[in-house]
């Protein structure tokens, strides 16, 4: 055993053997996986097939490698995904892998401030190179000379690309940073992109949500420090352990759907028996994420459980993807009234316009014309 | 690329165009034909050429497609008879009494209404897809319309048969993703919409042409058309 | 160039009362299930959406931007004058104008007078069947297509008073109702004649004929060509105000009573005042107000009776309740009515021309055997009509398939029936 290992840390604190087993057991389940996810790692393999494989692999991991050092940066966000993380209460899943990374940098629970804290930032870059994981939260605006979204006078382009050039991996965590979120939403003044549009020669993960489901984060970085690699992506690089189906398919209020039953307003009776909210907007049906299943508040409850539609945040573009209690069925652009009367008066004055020359074609055609000829 | 994107194209800027070129297209031959010039009817009638208009519109609508007997003549191929009937019944059905529809409506509208339930609104777009597939069939067999079928008339068939069939499909969420169906059946929509006015599936708008001059003919002669 | 012309009469004739019937055709092809002829031969060029193929064609390559692509692309060819020949042939000898098709058209396309349409085109092209042709060149020079002259109308009516010892007023000024008779009746059905004289004179109908109008068959309007339908109706609405009559009956021929009731005041200018009607429905009306008498039940023993509905008198003329009327009373028990029937009815299949013309003999016969299964299913010993044209064809056709039918005319009955 390694000495300044996770476990080493745990049982430092007090943690027993027996404790540390139940810990990777629960763990084990924070990956969220049902099946060998696609690293290459023999040992993952041989522990897989044992009975309890699963959390041998984690208890392997934690006694072999120290905790998984973090970088954390924010640029054009709400701090929205760290407060879901952090208001999580003991003890809980999140936590406890919380407790198996180091946040060497965060500017929202950073108690230092200013140089001192970017000089830090610095030193563990250089420090922790090629080890750390980058974690991003908010948009990047890398145009307009870089204006926007400046900290300590630089711009976020800049901050970004020279914190992971020595990443071992990035994590997008939001719609901010990994599609451009609210910042990135109709008339988009600051150009905002998110993390993989810009980071191209290190493993990105995005893990979209607005904000995301603190599990499926935390899981993600779990998977990152036991197999030491990315998750099986999707083609938004979203972890298929957690993005592999949509809210749709695993709604509790999806017989309701089939059966036809819906609710027409937020406070009618469909509403108060619980029936599907396709009709109020719901996006469920092109959203995929886990918040039917991993649900919200430790296992509570989620938007739809709760009564409303599904916004769709872990999808691209959901800001201007329609209004959030637009029927997902109706256009998503009509064309104006004025518009539409246009292309009606347009056709209108065409049409009238071949009537005349056809009527002139007819009166040419007529009999004694023809002799005429 | 992904689907999403797509999706938000074939619900977004193409829909937009697609319907302005619908509803110009149409107003175009509108315009076309009622400008043409109409011979004011001179002749003294038996009948009322008012009553026989409407006595022909309903029957258009409520009895001819599906009762063949009544004009004794379909004893051969009833089949294809009420296919042409049933197509119609489901296609306008699912257009516009399906609650996905009607939130497209009420979206382009400003206004609803009451939807059909969705297991029978599903039911009549099945039998519409199954009547459409026998009027291919009836297509491709019968000598007179395979006399009379060019390109456009195949075009129809097919730029009718996309929406409903990747609808269906979407509905019950089958082989694909969700929003790949959403995306197929929406483009599909948008190419109809711009094809419509193009093609003779604008019979929707010259029936009322037809119907009431055949009516009016029938009625000034006093013989219910 | 004939092409040319019949094009250029197209799209003359071609307003938005064709164009919008012609844009909403789905080519469903429906109306071929109607078509006596379609259905008799299985050709499908005798489908009445492919007979209106040259108008549909003319009006998309002259009136629409599409067909001028169509055009321009190859898709679609410009009317030859091959094209009019052989459409000369399906337009004239295997079509009746009965309509019917456009009782099955989904959108109640008025098929008939579109092929109406499409004859004037031929017409005006010269491609004319010649068998009709010179049918109307006759009526031109001689008043009648066959032959029924100033002296031979005159030796008729003599011959007709002394056969059947009636009175046959001729020109008589200031008579209230004027009855043109069809030179089929003169020369082939004088029994009509008579029929109708006898039932005239028992009304008490101040009635006369006439010299300048005493040909109502209108061969011209079989071929389409309006200048001498016009011709041609204009001899007897001159007859009319020369005589200062109050009312033309038209006696058994469905066409003429198409062309001079339901197609004359669209084209000319007809006499005000003037009112237009047909036998059969004098007929009715006579028995109804009881100025005539009849013995009920008179043809009751003779097996079942059935009335054929002429194309042109009844779903085309309106006057499909008067002849069951008088049927009823005639033979309560014994009438039977074919299926279908009324304004739904099967066409004989000789109108139209057709039966003029001898090339369209195989058609002509083809499209009777609809009528033949629908005598066979009634069970008809006697099929009565209203419309001499249609019992030409009744009579050769019960010849040419060996039928035990009697054909009658409904006037012949009537009169047969009269209580003096």
């Amino acid at each position: 055993m390694k000495a300044g290992t996770i476990y080493d840390e745990l049982a430092r604190g007090g943690i027993s053997r027996r404790e540390f087993m139940k810990i990777c057991g629960l763990l084990a389940g924070a990956l969220g996986l049902t099946s060998v996810p696609p690293v290459d790692v023999n040992a993952a393999y041989d522990a897989l097939r044992k009975p309890d494989g699963l959390v041998n692999l984690v208890a392997e991991a934690l006694q072999t490698k120290p905790r998984l050092p973090v970088i954390w940066l924010e640029f054009q966000d709400c701090a929205g995904c760290t407060e879901a993380l952090t208001r999580s209460h003991d003890p809980t899943l999140v936590n406890l892998v919380l407790n198996t990374i180091d946040i060497e940098y965060h500017e929202t629970l950073f108690a230092a401030a200013g140089a001192q804290a970017e000089a830090a930032k610095e030193a563990a870059i250089k420090k922790y190179a090629g080890q750390y994981v980058l974690v991003v939260e908010g948009s990047i605006s890398p145009g307009s000379g870089q204006i926007y979204c400046t900290i300590g006078g630089r711009g976020s382009g800049d901050l970004l690309q020279e914190a992971a050039a020595n990443a071992f991996a990035v994590v997008a965590t939001g719609n901010c940073a990994t599609f451009g979120g609210l910042p990135r939403a109709n008339p988009d003044p600051t150009g905002a992109v998110g993390v993989m549009d810009l980071v191209t020669d290190k493993p990105v993960i995005n893990v979209p949500g607005c904000p995301a489901i603190p599990e499926v984060f935390t899981g993600t970085l779990f998977h990152l420090l036991v197999f030491g690699a990315p998750p099986e992506l999707d083609s938004l690089k979203r972890p298929m352990p957690f993005y592999a189906n949509t809210i749709h398919d695993r709604c509790l209020r999806r017989p309701y759907y089939e059966a036809g039953l819906f609710a027409d307003s937020f406070d009618d009776d469909g509403a108060r028996k619980g029936y599907c909210l396709y009709k109020l907007g719901c996006k469920g049906p092109t959203t995929y994420n886990s918040c039917a299943t991993i649900k919200w508040m430790e296992g509570l409850s989620f938007p739809i459980q709760a009564g409303h539609p599904c916004l769709g945040c872990s999808e691209p573009n959901f800001w201007d993807g329609g209004g959030f209690y637009q029927g997902q069925s109706a256009p998503l652009l009509r064309p104006a009234a004025a518009l539409a009367a246009g292309a009606g008066a347009v056709g209108l004055v065409l049409g009238a316009g071949m009537a005349t020359a056809n009527q002139a074609q007819k009166k040419r055609a007529h009999p004694t014309e023809q002799h005429k000829e | 690329m992904n689907w999403l994107a797509i999706l938000d194209f074939a619900r977004g800027p193409f829909f937009e165009v697609a319907l302005l070129v619908f509803i110009g297209g149409l107003a175009y031959r509108l315009m076309r034909i009622l400008l043409l010039g109409w011979h004011f009817d001179r002749i003294k009638p038996a009948g009322s050429k008012l009553g026989g208009a409407l006595i022909s519109y309903l029957r258009g609508i409520l009895i001819w497609p599906f009762i063949p007997w009544v004009r004794n003549t379909f004893s051969k191929n009833p089949v294809i008879y009420i296919a042409g009937g049933l197509f119609h019944l489901g296609l306008f059905a699912v257009i516009f009494l399906d609650a996905a529809h009607i939130l497209a409506w009420q979206s382009l509208l400003g206004f609803g209404w009451p939807s059909l339930v969705t297991p029978i609104v599903d039911w009549l777009a099945a039998i519409a897809i199954v009547a459409m597939i026998l009027l291919f069939i009836n297509r491709l067999v019968n000598p007179v319309l395979k006399l009379i079928s060019g390109p456009a008339e195949w075009l129809n068939l097919l730029f009718v048969f996309i929406p409903m069939l990747s609808g269906y499909i979407m509905a019950h969420h089958l082989f694909f993703a969700y929003e790949v169906n959403f995306s197929i059946h929406m483009l599909a929509v948008d190419i109809l919409l711009i094809w419509i006015p193009l093609s003779r599936i604008s019979h929707f708008m010259f029936y009322f042409f037809a119907r009431a001059i055949h009516g009016a003919d029938f009625g000034k002669r006093a013989v219910i058309p | 160039m004939q092409a040319q012309t019949a094009v250029n009469t197209f799209v003359h004739e071609t307003g938005g009362w064709v164009a919008s019937q012609l844009e909403a055709c789905t080519r469903c092809g429906m109306c071929a299930e109607a078509c006596h002829f379609y259905q008799g031969t299985g050709n499908p060029e005798l489908a009445p959406v492919w007979k209106v193929e040259l108008l549909k064609r003319a009006y998309e390559q002259r009136f629409t931007i599409i067909g001028k692509l169509k055009l321009a692309t190859g898709i679609d060819h410009h009317v030859t004058d091959d094209n009019l020949l052989h459409w000369s042939k399906i337009v004239y000898e295997a079509c009746t104008l009965c309509n019917k098709c456009s009782m099955v058209c989904p959108m109640g396309i008025q098929l008939g007078p579109l092929i109406h349409e499409v004859r004037t085109g031929l017409s005006a092209a010269g491609m004319v069947p010649a068998d009709l042709m010179s049918a109307v060149h006759k009526q031109e020079a001689e008043g009648s297509p066959l032959g029924v002259t100033d002296s031979v109308y005159d030796d008729r009516l003599e011959f007709f008073e002394d056969e059947y010892e009636i009175k046959l007023p001729v020109d008589k000024k200031g008579a209230d109702t004027l009855v043109v008779f069809s030179s089929i009746e003169i020369m082939k059905y004088p029994g009509n004649i008579a029929a109708i004289a006898k039932i005239l004179n028992a009304a008490g109908e101040n009635w006369t004929l006439s010299h300048a109008g005493r040909e109502v068959v209108n061969f011209a309007f079989f071929e389409g060509d309006n200048e001498e339908t016009v011709l041609f109706l204009k001899r007897i609405f001159d007859a009319a105000k020369d005589l200062g009559v109050k009312r033309i009956v038209v006696t058994e021929c469905g066409h003429a009573y198409d062309a001079i009731r339901w197609t004359a005041a669209n084209l000319m200018d007809v006499p005000e005042g003037v009112e237009i009607t047909h036998i059969a429905h004098l007929l009715g009306e006579l028995v109804r107000t009881g100025r005539i008498k009849l013995k009920e039940g008179m043809y009751d023993n003779g097996g079942t009776i059935t009335f054929h509905d002429a194309c042109k008198i009844q779903r085309r003329g309106g006057h499909i309740q008067e002849p069951r009327d008088v049927l009823h009373v005639l033979a309560p028990k014994s009438f039977k009515e074919m299926i279908p029937n009324r304004a739904e009815a099967i066409c004989c299949g000789g109108g139209g021309g057709v039966i003029a013309i001898k090339e369209a003999d195989p058609y002509r016969y083809a499209a009777f055997e609809l009528k033949v299964d629908q005598l066979k299913k009634v069970g008809a010993s006697t099929v009565v009509m209203g419309c001499s044209n249609c019992r030409l064809q009744f009579d050769d056709c019960v010849q040419h398939f060996n039928l035990d039918v009697k054909v009658a005319g409904l006037s012949q009955m009537v009169a047969d029936a009269l209580i003096e």
